[in-house]
């Protein structure tokens, strides 16, 4: 559209400048916008493409320092390894609590911050706040909090008598439960704003409506709030179970999936399979396998979208 | 709702901060405890009563965690640096020509931010190694680009789609070619933009852990993350030490995000969950 109107604009002009073009218009939007392009290929095309090589290789890196050919190996061991589907398993779990925490802290919050007033406003700046704090930060600072010697919210988790005199962190279940909920919080503040973004874009005119036909403040939410923001809900619910399921910092950080495996998420058992056992090319095969179970995954969560 | 209601918004006023406190509690208590003697800490109840610097002190003197703050700083620079070169000249492309490809191009870029790490963690290690870029701060660089490059092609994107055409047809009409009409016009007015998505480049990858702990194991080349984790290892440390240390790779993140926030959380939502 561009090129056209200056084509036009070309011959009110009376004499044609001289200067010459190095680069034509038409190969001029490669030029731009080929170094992106080439990155995205490098750090994204690039890898999973490698890594579907790798995953038909042998490579066990401590009989022998490159890859053969190994076919199907790594997916027909990745079938009978009982460790590695518990720790699918346990990522659904982790995956589907994340999400659900989330909607948990998100709506209400969302609900109490979708007001004009000055406090309403500066909240929804300052609840970004552990969305945007590094998991390193978090990781040793929910450590520090959970510390048996020193942690005050062990102190208040052993006054309700949800810890005994250990951490949480060393219990096998109430330890993947408070990460889960770490989690959960961590990701809450992106669908506050989410959420947010969505109820403020309610026409006024439908609580109007609802309100003249009689509908109580339960009845507006579930009839007109609800439906209004549900695909919201849905894509970026979607979008924080991705960034779920592909978890590791969390985890690692501050347990290492510990204690008795009892955290070890499908992300962690990956790492372990190529920093600790020396396996890349088995380690390829099981983000493969993530990578199409997510993918599965999306195709269902989809399908619960409104169509408009 | 829409009836003005004063008793009923200052309670919901009242509520909102009573949420936020209790919500960012855990980040509040991360502070808190970086300034309070390490016996307080350990002994003296929950309410700071003394305050003191001698955690920053302390690991503001320690050679590893002073060498990871100037490698982080280099890799954060440069990132955001590369970022927005990269970005910059993609968002006008896509914004202002049309051509064959792209929406390939455009689904492409966008495609990576939806890629987490963790995804290609694997085969880049192996190549990293493989090319020996292992144990340095090039390959993290590299890496590190993915993590804003997508979401700032997408924001930049959106503000230079603002622009009207017809300032750069004016100018062009005036003699300037195409690449300096772009760096006249539409450069200056989007400023605010590049600058929001440079920091957020910077943000991303000031506080990035697992490529960092992938790729790099030697202490002249890790990033603060792992030297915080450092901090932490020996038999015998200091909450306060690395309560300070985490305040250290915390708060430029969170104050250049707060900054930044209106231009940022436009580009986020856009970038993440457009459906």
């Amino acid at each position: 559209m561009t090129m056209a109107s200056q084509d036009t604009l070309r011959p009110a002009r009376a004499p044609a400048p001289l200067r010459r073009k190095l680069v034509p218009d038409r190969f001029l939007p490669y030029g731009m916008i080929g170094p992106a392009v080439f990155v995205a290929f490098a750090i994204a095309i690039v890898p999973l493409a490698y890594a579907f090589w790798l995953s038909l290789q042998d490579w066990y890196m401590l009989r022998r320092p490159t890859p053969v050919w190994g076919g199907l190996v790594n997916y027909r061991q990745l079938l009978q390894d009982g460790a590695l589907w518990a720790a699918f398993g346990r990522t659904w779990i982790w995956m589907v609590g994340t999400v659900f925490v989330e909607l948990l802290l998100a709506l209400p919050i969302a609900l109490l911050l979708n007001r004009e007033s000055a406090i309403a406003r500066s909240a929804s700046a300052l609840i970004l706040l552990p969305w945007v704090t590094p998991f390193i930060v978090l990781g040793f600072g929910w450590r520090f909090l959970l510390d048996s010697d020193v942690g005050p919210i062990h102190g208040f988790l052993n006054a309700i008598g949800i810890a005994g005199d250990s951490s949480v962190l060393n219990d096998p279940v109430l330890a993947f439960t408070t990460i889960i909920f770490i989690s959960g919080w961590k990701g809450t503040p992106f669908l506050v704003i989410a959420l947010l973004a969505a109820l403020k874009s309610i026409p006024e005119e439908l609580y109007e409506a609802a309100e003249v036909d009689g509908a109580g403040p339960v009845s507006r939410f579930l009839h007109v709030t609800l439906p209004e923001i549900w695909n919201t809900i849905v894509t970026v619910g979607l979008v924080l179970g991705i960034l779920a399921f592909y978890s590791f910092d969390l985890p690692w950080i501050m347990t290492k999936g510990g204690p008795q495996d009892a955290t070890t998420i499908v992300g962690i058992a990956m790492y372990k399979a190529v920093f600790l056992d020396l396996r890349p090319a088995y380690a390829a095969a099981i983000s493969i396998v993530m990578l199409v179970l997510l993918f599965l995954a999306s195709l269902v969560v989809l399908r619960a979208r409104r169509k408009v | 709702m829409r009836r003005y209601n004063p008793t009923r918004e200052i309670s919901l006023d009242l509520l909102t901060l009573v949420v936020l406190l209790l919500f960012l509690l855990p980040i509040l208590w991360v502070f808190v405890a970086s300034v309070r003697p390490e016996t307080d800490i350990t002994g003296a109840g929950l309410i700071p009563t003394r305050f003191t610097f001698e955690h920053y002190e302390a690991i503001l003197a320690k050679r590893p965690f002073l060498i990871a703050l100037k490698n982080s700083l280099i890799v954060g620079v440069v990132v955001a640096i590369f970022t927005t070169a990269l970005a910059l000249p993609a968002a006008y492309a896509l914004s202002r020509f049309t051509f064959h490809g792209r929406n390939f191009f455009a689904l492409l870029i966008l495609g990576t931010q939806m890629l987490p790490s963790l995804a290609v963690l694997v085969p880049l290690v192996v190549i990293i190694r493989q090319i020996g870029l292992t144990n340095t701060l090039t390959a993290l660089i590299f890496t590190h680009l993915a993590l804003g490059m997508p979401i700032a092609v997408w924001m930049l994107k959106g503000y230079i789609d603002a622009i009207p055409k017809e300032l750069e047809e004016a100018a062009q009409i005036d003699g300037c070619g195409r690449i300096s009409a772009m760096v006249r016009i539409v450069l200056p007015l989007i400023r605010p933009a590049i600058i929001a998505v440079g920091t957020f480049a910077f943000v991303l990858s000031w506080g990035e852990y697992l490529m960092a702990l992938a790729l790099i194991s030697k202490s002249d080349v890790k990033t603060l993350p792992l030297a915080l984790q450092g901090l932490f290892d020996p038999y015998s440390f200091s909450w306060g030490q690395v309560m300070a240390g985490g305040t250290i790779i915390a708060l430029p993140a969170i104050l250049l995000f707060l900054i930044f926030r209106r231009q940022l959380v436009g580009g986020l939502l856009a970038g993440g969950v457009k459906g």
